[in-house]
């Protein structure tokens, strides 16, 4: 567990990366609406490469919309706004799409696929994202050699890939195997709804040392939690309150230490103001 | 040939059924059926009469059978044009039967038999090699409920049966395959299993083989399990499509047999099963598993009725079904707890699977006549789970790629009960057939 130590100052960013290229995440202004009504009121977020965002807010504020949104999960009606991935046209792509360009949905509730086992699916994922970055798909031998070292990191046993995807895991192993799906996937924008609830406390180490292996001056990561806990772990570079709809509130990482001391109503009686 | 068409189009089925009869009836082979037994259920098929609008065939298209030329068996048939019927039971007719069926089997390309498994091919109904078994017809005298009774066609006409009577332990593959030699006929397929008590039978039924020209299959089973004897029945339907399958089964379990049929339904172009397993002995175990998938305009019936009929008596019925296009899949699973059987348990999963145009219809039936008595019954149909597809497509996958793995997942349920590797190998191709998405043979966890 000695490797979840705290990563106290943002990764320095490459300055060949930093200078010309386009923001990985560029969200203006975004309205949508669900099941007829508007769950998002103009939301305007840039993730640069390297950086790591959180974002908080009360239940129902509009936290999973934006992260089903912006990887194209059906049923949203996209108003107003844009969302751009790599200076892309996120909405333009078709959900398999953004993931293959290097775009990953750590799932708040991740759904129980009996019949479809674990390792077919990250080895179908690993190579369709392969394919198109150009480069050559594993074979079951690389696949498998390249599995267990990330297994062990986030201590899931072997035998979970002969299992069902997520089938009777534990709401913690379904996390892990979140977290497990990411490092295998090495995505370059992870967005993580709520991968910290209900993990136990070693558990939540690990994932964190998991999210913390995987940056880099290139990743980026956007932390959707209700806990400054993982934040001790996985220390953001930014932090926004999400309330009704929109970004109420952004700061550096001590904005979430107020909120716990603070709660909700102190942010949301700011934003009816604003 | 004109004169013949004419006929066909004025009478129904059962008055040619009938008359195909008495045409043929001097001529089949008292040793398979005894001749008042053949009349019987003659008899009793015209009682019945002939099922148009009973609720129980809805799906099975019994209107496809006007378009079929015969009911008289293909193996009663000569090859002689200008004969239309002889004896089969003339010994040197026989041999020159099994010529010709030599020479079809090689044409057939059969599929390897299974490792371990005794093997006997039967084609068009008749035993193609292997031994000769005496055979006591008082034996193989079933009774049909109405809802099976198209069990009396394969009683009336049969001319072969295979029986297996076993004590100990045995692996036996059993091929059903009709040829195009049987093209445009009907064929009765008619299998015994008597299971002497405390046997362990493994058993692979499958039926095969493509006719050009619309066929009917008609197939009887009758399965008898001595007490605590066990009995793993394996059931492919794998016929072309100009075939009509009607399959009817009935087993009776005596005290502590345990019974299990893995039953996988995707050939023909339209498939009944008509089955009834009676739990008479205490403790018996009825395990049901059954998946079908069907495409284009393909039918695929089921009916089951599952008799729990003695103390702590068990059944569990699983079934899956799949279609796609115009198909229709449908599954009647009737459970019957008599009064006689306290500390009882039934468990019965249906599910289908709607894609396309396609239609599935579950019918679960819970009738309990004793208090004492554990039920559990769920029956869903729908299309493919929305969240499950996003969750895929949101790892890269592709969306055919998606769905073909989530229909996997979906008749999983039944193919992980495959035990043999290499039947449940055969089972995802043809599955795999079935399914329009690109296929992923090898996922299923
Ligand atoms: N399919 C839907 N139909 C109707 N309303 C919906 C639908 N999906 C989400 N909503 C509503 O949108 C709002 C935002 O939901 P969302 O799941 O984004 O909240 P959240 O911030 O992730 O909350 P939590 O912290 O509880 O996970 C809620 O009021 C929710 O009820
Ligand atoms: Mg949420």
């Amino acid at each position: 567990m000695s490797d979840a130590r705290p990563v106290t100052a943002p990764i320095e960013r490459n300055a060949a990366l930093a200078a010309d290229a386009p923001p990985v995440l560029e969200v203006r202004d975004l309205h949508v609406k669900v099941g007829g009504q508007l769950v998002l009121r103009g939301i305007s977020l840039v993730v640069q490469a390297g950086e790591v965002h959180a974002i908080m807010g009360p239940n129902g504020s509009g936290k999973s919309t934006l992260a089903h949104v912006l990887t194209g999960r059906p049923g949203y009606e996209i108003v107003s706004g844009s969302a751009l991935f790599e200076g892309q046209d996120l909405f333009a792509l078709a959900p398999e799409q953004r993931a293959r360009a290097g775009l990953f949905l750590g799932f708040q509730y991740p759904v129980e696929i009996p019949g479809v086992n674990n390792a077919y699916l990250l080895k179908a994922a690993l190579n369709a994202a392969r394919r198109e970055r150009g480069l050559t798909e594993l074979d079951a031998f690389e696949f498998l050699a390249l599995v267990r070292a990330k297994m062990q990191l986030m201590r899931i046993d072997e035998s979970f890939l002969g299992r069902g995807v997520n089938e009777g895991f534990s709401g913690g192993e379904r996390k892990r195997n979140e977290i497990l799906q990411m490092l295998v996937l090495e995505p370059k924008l992870a967005l993580l709804d709520e991968t910290d609830s209900g993990l136990d406390i070693d558990a939540l180490k690990l994932v964190a040392s998991g999210v913390n292996s995987l940056r880099a001056p290139s990743r980026s990561i956007v932390l959707v939690t209700h806990y400054q806990r993982l934040l001790d772990y996985v220390v953001p570079d930014h932090v926004h309150v999400l309330a009704h709809g929109r970004i109420v509130r952004s700061g550096d990482r001590t904005l979430a230490l107020e909120l716990e001391r603070r709660g909700y109503d102190w942010v949301g009686g700011e934003a009816v103001v604003a | 040939m004109a004169v013949r068409a004419q006929r066909r189009a004025q009478t129904g089925p059962l008055e040619r059924i009938l008359a195909d009869f008495e045409t043929v009836a001097a001529h089949l082979p008292e040793s398979i059926v005894a001749r008042a037994a053949r009349r019987r259920a003659a008899e009793q098929l015209r009682q019945l009469g002939w099922p148009s609008h009973d609720e129980q065939w809805r799906y099975f298209s019994l209107r496809a059978l006007d378009r079929l030329g015969t009911f008289i068996p293909a193996g009663a048939v000569t090859g002689s044009a200008s004969a239309a019927v002889a004896p089969v039971a003339s010994q040197e007719l026989a041999q020159q039967e099994r010529a010709q069926q030599e020479l079809v089997l090689q044409e057939l390309a059969l599929p390897p038999s299974l490792p371990g498994f005794e093997r006997r091919v039967y084609v068009d109904g008749m035993q193609f090699s292997g031994d000769a078994m005496p055979i006591q017809p008082r034996a193989l005298e079933p009774s049909w409920l109405p809802e099976q009774r198209l069990g009396f066609l394969g009683d009336m006409f049969a001319v072969d049966a295979a029986v297996l009577r076993v004590s100990g332990a045995a692996a036996i593959e059993l091929v059903f395959v009709t040829s195009a030699r049987a093209s445009g006929t009907a064929v009765y397929p008619r299998l015994r299993l008597e299971l002497a008590a405390d046997s362990r039978v493994t058993l692979v039924e499958r039926h095969l083989g493509e006719p050009p020209a619309l066929t009917l299959v008609c197939a009887t089973v009758t399965a008898e399990l001595a007490r605590g004897a066990q009995l793993t029945h394996y059931r492919l339907q794998q016929c072309g499509r100009t075939t009509l399958f009607c399959d009817t089964l009935t087993a009776r379990l005596h005290d502590e047999a345990h019974y299990r049929v893995r039953q996988v339904a995707v050939g023909a172009s339209a498939g009944r099963t008509s089955a009834r397993v009676r739990l008479a002995g205490a403790a018996a175990v009825a395990s049901w598993h059954a998946l079908a998938v069907g495409r284009a305009e393909q039918v695929h019936d089921c009916m089951l009725k599952v008799e729990l009929a003695a103390p702590r008596s068990r059944s569990d019925e699983v079934f899956r079904g799949i279609a796609d296009e115009r198909a229709r899949v449908a599954f009647s699973g009737h459970i019957h707890v008599e009064p006689s059987a306290p500390g009882a348990e039934a468990r019965q999963s249906l599910r289908g699977l709607i894609e396309g145009e396609g239609e599935v219809d579950l019918r679960p039936r819970l009738e309990i006549n004793t208090d004492d008595v554990s039920a559990q019954h769920g029956a869903t149909t729908g299309r493919l789970d929305d969240a499950l597809l996003f969750y895929l497509l949101s790892r890269g996958i592709d969306p055919p790629t998606a769905r073909a793995l989530l229909k996997w997942a979906f008749l999983s349920d039944v193919l992980r009960h495959i035990e043999i590797a290499q039947l449940r190998t055969e089972a995802e191709r043809s599955a795999a057939g079935q399914l329009q998405d690109v296929l992923a043979v090898g996922a299923v966890g």
